[in-house]
C-alpha cells in the first residue's frame, strides 16, 4: 500500500461543511449504486451516492472548490431519496449528509430562484393557514375521550392541493384533534438548503400539535422524526395498523386491483413500507409494481426545479403501471400524488390516483 | 476547470469522436470520482473517463491511446479491493457500464452471452427464471459487473461446491492493447483448439486485454437449498467443525464463518437475532434434492456439536436462510460500524490448515495490539481478516501492514496464497514475487509483453 496514493491521510484540514462522523462513515464499498435511480440513468459513478460523497470529501478538504460545476450539479442532481441508506451496510446517513451539503452550497447565487417562493409561502404558520382557505381540509378538536392524546397533520401543499386527504384520515380515525394554528414541518426547508430553519419549523409545528403527531405525508413524518423523535410521530399507514380495534370489511364490490408507490422518505428513512400494504391489501387485490420502493422522481421540489430528470425518473414507474393495469395505485405523501397523476394524465392511463386515507375512507 | 495539458485536451476531443462527447468526462469533479474504487488508501488521477457502447468504440479507443501510449484502465462498477481499477498512471478510465446487454440465456446450450456491463446478480436472476443457476456470487454480486468478475477472477460463498468465476468462462471476445479484437472459445464445453486464452484472460485485472463479451455456463438450478447456523466459543473451533464437515464425505454449497466481531458489526446492520454473544458463527449449506439435503445438513449439524457448537439451527425457511447469507455477504462493510478505516485481506490456505491460520492471525493481532475482525470462506480455506481502525492512527496502519506482511508469509509457509479472490491489484503485487519467484515473474512480463507491446493496459499491475 503504497503511502503517496494514500486518499485518506490525516493531513488534510476539514473546512467543517460536514458532520467527520457522517463524512467518514463511508467504505467506498459501492452497495449503493444499484440502489440509487440517478446512478441508473446514467450508469456513471459521478452521479452515484459514493460518487457524491467523494465530491463531498473533496470540498471538505478544499481539494475541489464548492462551486465546481460538477459539485454544484450533483449536489442538485441528488433526488434525495435516500434509496441508498437501507442497503448501507455501513450504515451511512446519506439523506442527513446530503442536507448539511446543500445547506452549505446552496446559498447566494447557487440557489435556485424557484425555490424561494416556495420556501417563503410555507415559512409561516399564518400564510400556510391562507393558502388553506377556503378550508376544505379537515378542522375541528377531536371527539373521542382522550382529547390533544394524538393530533392530525395537514401539511402545507397538501391542504390546498389535496384537502380531501386530511378529511379522509379523520374519517378514518375521528379521535385526531386539528388544531387550526398549525404551519408547515420544514422538511422542504432542510431539504433545500435551510437546515437551521427547517428544523425550528419542526419544532414549532411539534408545540402547535399536542401528543403524537399523525400525518399524512411520508416525507413530514421522516424529518419530523428526525426532529421531534421517532416516539412523537406517525405516519397514517402505522398509525391505523398500530391502532386497529377492528379489521376493515371487504368491500362489496368487485376488488380493484392497487398498486402502491412508497414514500421515500418513509421506507427509507423511517422502516415504514409494510403497514400501507397490509392495509391495501384488506380492501382490494394488491399488485407490488417492480419499481414500488423506488423514488418516483416528485422528491419534494425536484420535480419543480429539474422536471426534465424529474419525469425521467418516473418514465418507469408509468410503464409498469400500465403494464399491470393497475384501476388504483395509493400514494402516502403529496408529491408522489401529484408526480403520479401528471404522469397518468400525460400517458392517458386508466388509473387513478388515490392517497390511502382516501382510499381506505372510501371503500369504508 | 480542466488542468490538463494541451495535448491532453486534443485527446479529449479525439475521445468525444469516438463515443461521443456525452461519454466522455474530462471535468474535475468526474475525474475524482473516478481516482478510487472499493479499496481503501489508493488513489489515482485519471485525465480522462471514458464511456464505450461497442466493441468498436473500446478497439477505437484502445488505438488511440496505444499510439499516444496513454494509460487505459477498464472498470466496471468499482468494487475492486486490490486497487485494480485505480489509474495510478492517469490517463484513461474505461468504464464498461454502458455495455449492460444480457444477449442470450440458452436453455439448449446451458449459457449466457453478455456485455461485460451486466451485473452478476441481473445474470443470476435471468438464469433463474429459467430455472438455471449461475454459480459465481461475490459478495459485491449486486453492484459488480461480469465483466469485472472475469476480469478479477471472483470467488464466492458457493466456491467450495461450485468453483469459482473462471470454471464458468467458455468464450470471451476481447479487445488487445493495440485495437485488434480476438474471440477465444465460444458455447462449447469442449473446445482445446489453442491455448486457452479466456482461462488467461480470466483473473489478467484489466492488464492484457479489455473483455467486450462473455460466454458464460450455466448449471440446471437444484431443486432445493437448506442453511444452517452454529455457533461456538471461538473461531478456532468453528474452524475445527469445517474440518469435520468436509473430512465426513460432504460437500457442502455453504461453509462460511464470522467471529465475534464480524457477528455484533453484522447484527447491529442486519438486525435478523444473530447470538451476538458467541466466539464465531459457521453458517453452512447445502443445495440438491431435498433427501439429500435434509441429510446432509443433519450431518453437519451433528459434526458441528462434536467439535462444541453450543448452538446449531436451521433455517425454517429460504426467506430466513436467504437474510442470513445476505448479512454474511454484507460482512465487511458493517465492520466499518466499529472504524472508519477497514484494511481487508483475502489470504488464503490448504482448507486442512484453516484452524491453524485463524489461530496464527489471532495471535498477530494481539502482538500487533489491532482489532482484526475475521471472516470468510472456511470451506475453501478463504480467509478475510480485516483490520478495523481510524485513518489518523498512522501508527496503527503501519502496524496492520506489518501484521498483513506476516500472514501473507505465513500463508505461503503453508502452501496458501496472499490473494484468493480479491486480486493482486496494486495492493499485493509487491508479495507476488515471494510466492511465485522471480522466473515466473518474467514470463508474466513476457506475456504481457505479448499482448500489450506499449504497456498501456492498467500499468503498474499484474506483468509490469
Amino acid at each position: 500500500m503504497t503511502p503517496q496514493t494514500s486518499a485518506q491521510e490525516p493531513a488534510a484540514e476539514r473546512r467543517g461543511i460536514f458532520t467527520p462522523e457522517l463524512l467518514d462513515r463511508c467504505i467506498s464499498c459501492g452497495f449503493c449504486l444499484p440502489a440509487c435511480p440517478t446512478y441508473s440513468l446514467t450508469r456513471d459513478e459521478t452521479s452515484s451516492p459514493r460518487g457524491r460523497i467523494n465530491l463531498m470529501r473533496a470540498i471538505e478538504t478544499g481539494e475541489l472548490a464548492e462551486d465546481d460545476p460538477t459539485v454544484v450539479e450533483e449536489s442538485s442532481f441528488c433526488l434525495g431519496c435516500r434509496a441508498c441508506e437501507p442497503v448501507c451496510p455501513a450504515g451511512v446517513q446519506y439523506g442527513a449528509l446530503l442536507e448539511e451539503w446543500r445547506d452549505h452550497l446552496w446559498q447566494g447565487k447557487q440557489r435556485s430562484p424557484k425555490l424561494r417562493p416556495m420556501l417563503w409561502a410555507v415559512d409561516a404558520p399564518s400564510r400556510v393557514r391562507l393558502m388553506g382557505v377556503p378550508r376544505r381540509h379537515a378542522k375541528g378538536a377531536a371527539d373521542g375521550p382522550d382529547p390533544g392524546s394524538a393530533s392530525l397533520m395537514l401539511g402545507c401543499f397538501e391542504r390546498v392541493l389535496y384537502p380531501r386527504v386530511s378529511r379522509s384520515a379523520r374519517e378514518l380515525d375521528p379521535d385526531l384533534s386539528v388544531p387550526s394554528s398549525q404551519g408547515c414541518c420544514g422538511a422542504l426547508h432542510a431539504h433545500n438548503g435551510e437546515l437551521e430553519r427547517g428544523n425550528e419549523l419542526a419544532r414549532e409545528l411539534g408545540e402547535a400539535l399536542p401528543g403524537t403527531i399523525v400525518t399524512t405525508s411520508g416525507g413530514c413524518s421522516a424529518h419530523l422524526a428526525s426532529v421531534l423523535g421517532r416516539e412523537r410521530v406517525r405516519e397514517l399507514s402505522e398509525w391505523l395498523v398500530e391502532r386497529e380495534e377492528k379489521p376493515l370489511e371487504q368491500p362489496a364490490a368487485p376488488r380493484l386491483r392497487i398498486g402502491f408507490q412508497d414514500s421515500c422518505h418513509l421506507r427509507n428513512g423511517l422502516g415504514v413500507w409494510k403497514e400501507p400494504r397490509e392495509l391495501i391489501a384488506r380492501i382490494g387485490e394488491y399488485v407490488e409494481l417492480p419499481s414500488a420502493a423506488a423514488c418516483c422522481g416528485a422528491a419534494g421540489t425536484y420535480a419543480i426545479l429539474r422536471p426534465e430528470d424529474s419525469a425521467r425518473v418516473l418514465d418507469k414507474h408509468l410503464d409498469e403501471i400500465a403494464e399491470a393495469d393497475l384501476d388504483v395505485i395509493a400514494v402516502v405523501n403529496p408529491g408522489c400524488y401529484r408526480q403520479l397523476q401528471q404522469g397518468i394524465k400525460r400517458r392517458k392511463l386508466r388509473t387513478k390516483v388515490l392517497h390511502l386515507a382516501e382510499l381506505m375512507a372510501g371503500v369504508r | 476547470m480542466r488542468t490538463a495539458t494541451p495535448s491532453a485536451d486534443a485527446l479529449g476531443g479525439r475521445l468525444e469522436e469516438i463515443v461521443g462527447s456525452d461519454h466522455v468526462r474530462s471535468d474535475a469533479g468526474a475525474l475524482l470520482t473516478f481516482s478510487t474504487d472499493a479499496t481503501p488508501l489508493e488513489r489515482g488521477h485519471p485525465d480522462h473517463v471514458v464511456f464505450p457502447a461497442t466493441t468498436a468504440e473500446v478497439a477505437e479507443v484502445l488505438r488511440v491511446a496505444n499510439e499516444r501510449r496513454i494509460p487505459v484502465v477498464p472498470r466496471g462498477s468499482g468494487t475492486n479491493l486490490s486497487g485494480g481499477t485505480v489509474p495510478h498512471h492517469g490517463g484513461i478510465v474505461l468504464v464498461l457500464t454502458r455495455m449492460n446487454r444480457l444477449k442470450e440465456i440458452s436453455v439448449d446450450d446451458l449459457v449466457a452471452v453478455c456485455e461485460p456491463g451486466v451485473r452478476t446478480i441481473e445474470l443470476a436472476q435471468a438464469a433463474a427464471a429459467e430455472r438455471l443457476l449461475f454459480p459465481p456470487d461475490p459478495g459485491s454480486q449486486t453492484t459488480a459487473t461480469l465483466g469485472g468478475n472475469v476480469a478479477e477472477c471472483s470467488g464466492g460463498l458457493r466456491a467450495l461446491k461450485y468453483g469459482i468465476t473462471r470454471d464458468y468462462v467458455l468464450g470471451v471476445e476481447a479487445v488487445l492493447a493495440t485495437g485488434e479484437v480476438i474471440r477465444s472459445g465460444g458455447r462449447l464445453v469442449k473446445d482445446v483448439a489453442g491455448y486457452d486464452l479466456s482461462r488467461l484472460l480470466c483473473g489478467s485485472e484489466g492488464t492484457l486485454a479489455v473483455m467486450t463479451e462473455l460466454t458464460l455456463r450455466l448449471l440446471p438450478a437444484a431443486e432445493a437449498s437448506g442453511t444452517g447456523m452454529a455457533y461456538f466459543g471461538d473461531l478456532a473451533d468453528a474452524a475445527r467443525a469445517v474440518s469435520r464437515v468436509l473430512a465426513s464425505g460432504i460437500l457442502p454449497v455453504t461453509l462460511e464463518f464470522l467471529d465475534q466481531v464480524c457477528i455484533g458489526s453484522v447484527e447491529d446492520y442486519a438486525h435478523i437475532g444473530l447470538d451476538t454473544s458467541a466466539g464465531a458463527l459457521l453458517i453452512f449449506g447445502q443445495d440438491g434434492d431435498q433427501h439429500a439435503i435434509d441429510n446432509d445438513m443433519a450431518r453437519m449439524a451433528e459434526a458441528c456439536q462434536a467439535e462444541g457448537a453450543t448452538q446449531v439451527r436451521i433455517a425454517g425457511s429460504p426467506a430466513e436462510a436467504s437474510e442470513v447469507l445476505e448479512a454474511r455477504r454484507a460482512a465487511l462493510p458493517s465492520l466499518s460500524r466499529l472504524e472508519p478505516l477497514t484494511l481487508l485481506e483475502d489470504a488464503t490456505v490448504p482448507r486442512s490448515r484453516i484452524a491453524e491460520m485463524v489461530e496464527y492471525i489471532q495471535e498477530v493481532a494481539l502482538r500487533h495490539e489491532l482489532k482484526i475482525g475475521t471472516f470468510g470462506h472456511a470451506g475453501d480455506g478463504n480467509l478475510h481478516p480485516t483490520v478495523v481502525l481510524d485513518p489518523a492512527d498512522s501508527d496503527a496502519v503501519r502496524r496492520a501492514h506489518e501484521a498483513f506482511a506476516e500472514i501473507f508469509g505465513r500463508a505461503i509457509e503453508m502452501g496458501g496464497t496472499i490473494t484468493g479472490e480479491h486480486g493482486v491489484g496494486m495492493v499485493k503485487l509487491k508479495y507476488m514475487q515471494r510466492q511465485h519467484g522471480a522466473e515466473y515473474m518474467a514470463l508474466l512480463r513476457r506475456i504481457k509483453a505479448a499482448f500489450d507491446p506499449n504497456g498501456i493496459l492498467n500499468p503498474g499491475k499484474l506483468g509490469s
